[in-house]
């Protein structure tokens, strides 16, 4: 027998839920999207008048915005299979019955980087990293390998910011995927086991079905961070040297913030919300259906 | 020959404000601000020494006013963008701290008030203000933007010459360089050696990139960022031989320059790493004390080397203004407050305390010399200086981006030098043709 849930009483329960979501993220991306279609600079207000589609326009043609868009895709197509692999991996250790104090201390470690704020994760790069006096540099010498320049050389510094993402970001793989784990079935999990001693027929044929839509979830929410990864390169580098770590976040926040033109900003922002979007629409569309 | 006039102008009517006053009885600060007790003032403030000093010496402004003056400190990198949103906003800020290079857009944008507003208002106006008493290169560079004065200069800097005299020596060298030149030729091939180098100069992405580096080597070199017409000027035989100069001179820098901020540069010649650097004035207190520098005896400083244009030093600082959105008691307040803290009276404390005003007075006695070894290099650098060192029109905040990108890439090689300063200079234009330069619309003022 199903229960008829009053109209009044789902509006109080679910409205200001929704009346908080429309305030917060909808209204500011309406206005966004408005903004979008003017010319409207913060520092030449009198100037502000409507353009029509003349930002996309721009942004669309604009060099420094698919540069910059590259160097993202580039860090995800380099990154995320790096933090899904070594994910994964933790994930199956943790898995294993036995070895509960390391398991719990191992969980626990697990959260820091993910607690640590982005920006300060930056910071602590930059002085980690720092040729001449950071702890990095002090140990390769300790190893007899010559202080390497992470931060003033283009390709260090990008392959430093790679390297702090996977630090930041496969705690979290890893812990998604533990629970997926958690949902394949002991008894099916222990049939294979006597079934087959390789450990790898287990993952392919009995754990990953049960890890798709962990893997899917994985693969939108660190999409859409990569895609809006400002704090720790901003306070890492700077996005440089040169434009070396100018990810697309940074290149936005730049035009928005430093050279205040709001609508040129607000477009490269709409047109990377779409780029979200569609990535997250084809993940669920290839991967999640074949379930 | 404006300016002049200008500063004639402002000295006869704090004159006649004198002489008005003088009918009236003694003006004095704790009088004029009786009408204002219990203001508040809203101001955002940086973290270095002047405004250190500042905050010192705010109990005694509050004690004698009954102004409350609530300052917020922020990075540098923000201060613009938060000063902009709070103004565009019709936000609580009611002084305006102004970079320089910001003076253009916060006058144009009528965000700050004229000083002529309060210079002729006998009752606000101290007898002793003096204007002409301000070095005139600060006064307009700081504070002034077509014709109008809006600040008076606050936390001033010249770039200088920090050395340290002991490697000199060990080198064999008595004085510093004198020309970029004998850098070039002479201190750089002797002081880069036993993994130390003969200068760093601080190449950051960010305003670092433009004012600190790029700039620093057009001027000296007779070029600049534009032309009278306001085209670029960045590809003359002048500003390219500057920039190849900088290029080439990146042999006798520390690895990783383009990594450097100022706290690197800084850090590197306090602990020995670098025989010199070009720095601002106002880091000679880190650098001369024990706390932050292995320098000691060591430390010595001296104007900019000279270029084959001469000196132009590199030139920044801050003004304070009056933000049109304060309302009239916040105006007024906010005017003592700034008229007090910039004042001749108040220079000598200012200077104690760590800051370095712009008052000509500050600097007559021959004896703090003694004290602060950075005061004659200072006030010969103050007297050739550039006021459009960098631009200081409203489109300098995108004209910067630009300079910052490609000064850097120069810098790594990743474009030659003439390449790199051709695409500044191209999209430099397209930004000062959409504002309207190339059209009539607004007078070629930077």
């Amino acid at each position: 027998m199903t229960m008829r849930v009053p109209r009044r009483t789902l509006f109080v329960f679910i409205g200001p839920a929704v009346f908080a979501l429309l305030l917060v993220g909808v209204v500011p991306l309406g206005f966004a999207v408005w903004k979008s279609f003017h010319y409207f600079n913060l520092t030449k207000l009198a100037e502000s008048r409507f353009v029509g589609l003349d930002n996309y326009a721009f942004v669309l043609t604009d060099p420094v915005f698919w540069q910059a868009m590259g160097r993202t895709a580039t860090l995800f197509a380099v990154a995320v299979p790096v933090q899904l692999f070594l994910g994964l991996t933790i994930a199956l250790v943790l898995h294993r019955p036995g070895l509960g104090l390391f398991k719990v201390l191992t969980r626990l470690s697990l959260v820091l980087p993910m607690a640590t704020t982005y920006a300060v994760v930056g910071l602590l790069a930059q002085v980690m990293l720092n040729q001449k006096y950071g702890v990095i540099n002090q140990m390769l010498g300790w190893a007899g390998v010559e202080a390497i320049n992470f931060i003033g050389d283009p390709t260090n510094a990008f392959i430093g910011v790679i390297i702090w993402d996977i630090w930041q970001w496969t705690p979290f793989v890893a812990l998604i995927l533990l629970a997926g784990l958690s949902t394949v079935p002991p008894e099916i999990e222990e049939a294979a086991q006597l079934e087959t001693k390789s450990n790898w027929i287990v993952l392919r044929h009995v754990q990953l079905p049960y890890l798709i839509p962990s893997l899917v979830a994985v693969l939108i929410l660190r999409t859409a961070d990569t895609l809006k990864l400002f704090d720790m390169p901003f306070t890492m580098t700077r996005g440089g040297p040169g434009s070396a770590t100018e990810f697309i976040a940074i290149l936005i926040e730049r035009v928005g913030n430093r050279q205040f033109d709001i609508g040129m900003a607000s477009a490269q922002a709409i047109i990377m919300l779409a780029i979200t979007i569609a990535l997250a629409r084809l993940y669920i569309h290839f991967f999640y259906r074949e379930v | 020959m404006k300016f002049k006039k200008q500063v004639s102008v402002l000295a006869l009517t704090a004159g006649a404000a004198m002489g008005l006053s003088g009918q009236a009885g003694a003006w004095t600060l704790e009088e004029a601000a009786k009408p204002y007790a219990g203001t508040e003032l809203e101001v955002l403030f940086l973290d270095r020494p002047g405004y250190a000093a500042t905050i010192k010496m705010l109990p005694e402004f509050e004690a004698a006013t009954g102004i409350k003056v609530n300052q917020t400190t922020v990075p540098y990198e923000n201060a613009l963008g938060e000063q902009v949103r709070d103004f565009v906003a019709g936000g609580d800020i009611d002084i305006a701290l102004i970079d320089l290079v910001w003076i253009g857009n916060f006058a144009e944008n009528n965000w700050i008030e004229p000083i002529e507003t309060f210079t002729s208002n006998p009752d606000l106006a101290d007898p002793d203000l003096d204007i002409a008493d301000f070095f005139p290169l600060t006064l307009n560079a700081f504070g002034g933007w077509n014709g109008k004065t809006y600040g008076l200069p606050f936390d001033n800097y010249s770039g200088l010459l920090f050395y340290n005299s002991c490697m000199l020596k060990d080198a064999g060298f008595d004085a510093p360089p004198a020309t970029w030149q004998e850098v070039m030729d002479t201190y750089g091939p002797a002081l880069t050696k036993d993994g130390k180098h003969a200068y760093a100069l601080q190449s950051k992405r960010n305003e670092t990139q433009s004012a600190d580096s790029f700039a620093r080597f057009l001027w000296p070199f007779g070029g600049s960022f534009l032309t009278a017409d306001f085209k670029s000027n960045l590809n003359s035989p002048e500003s390219q031989a500057g920039l190849q100069f900088r290029q080439d001179l990146m042999k006798f820098m520390p690895e990783g320059i383009v990594a450097y901020d100022h706290s690197e540069a800084v850090n590197a010649l306090a602990q020995g790493d670098v025989a010199f650097i070009t720095e601002w004035s106002a880091f000679y207190s880190t650098l001369a004390s024990p706390e932050t520098s292995t320098l000691g005896d060591c430390l010595a400083v001296a104007p900019e080397p000279t270029g084959p244009a001469g000196r132009k030093p590199a030139l920044g600082g801050f003004s304070l203004a009056v933000a049109s959105q304060a309302d009239d008691n916040e105006k007024a307040a906010g005017w003592l407050f700034i008229q007090w803290l910039t004042s001749k009276a108040n220079a000598g404390t200012y200077l104690e305390l760590g800051g370095v005003p712009a008052r000509q007075s500050a600097y007559a006695d021959p004896a703090l010399a003694e004290t602060y070894k950075f005061i004659p290099a200072l006030v010969e650098s103050w007297q050739d200086g550039v006021p459009e060192f960098r631009p200081r029109f409203a489109e300098w905040p995108a004209v910067t981006e630009i300079v910052q990108e490609w000064g850097t890439k120069m810098m790594l090689g990743e474009v030659s030098v003439e390449e790199g300063a051709r695409t500044i200079g191209e999209r430099m234009e397209g930004v000062l043709a959409q504002a309207g330069y190339y059209d009539g619309k607004k007078p070629l003022a930077q």
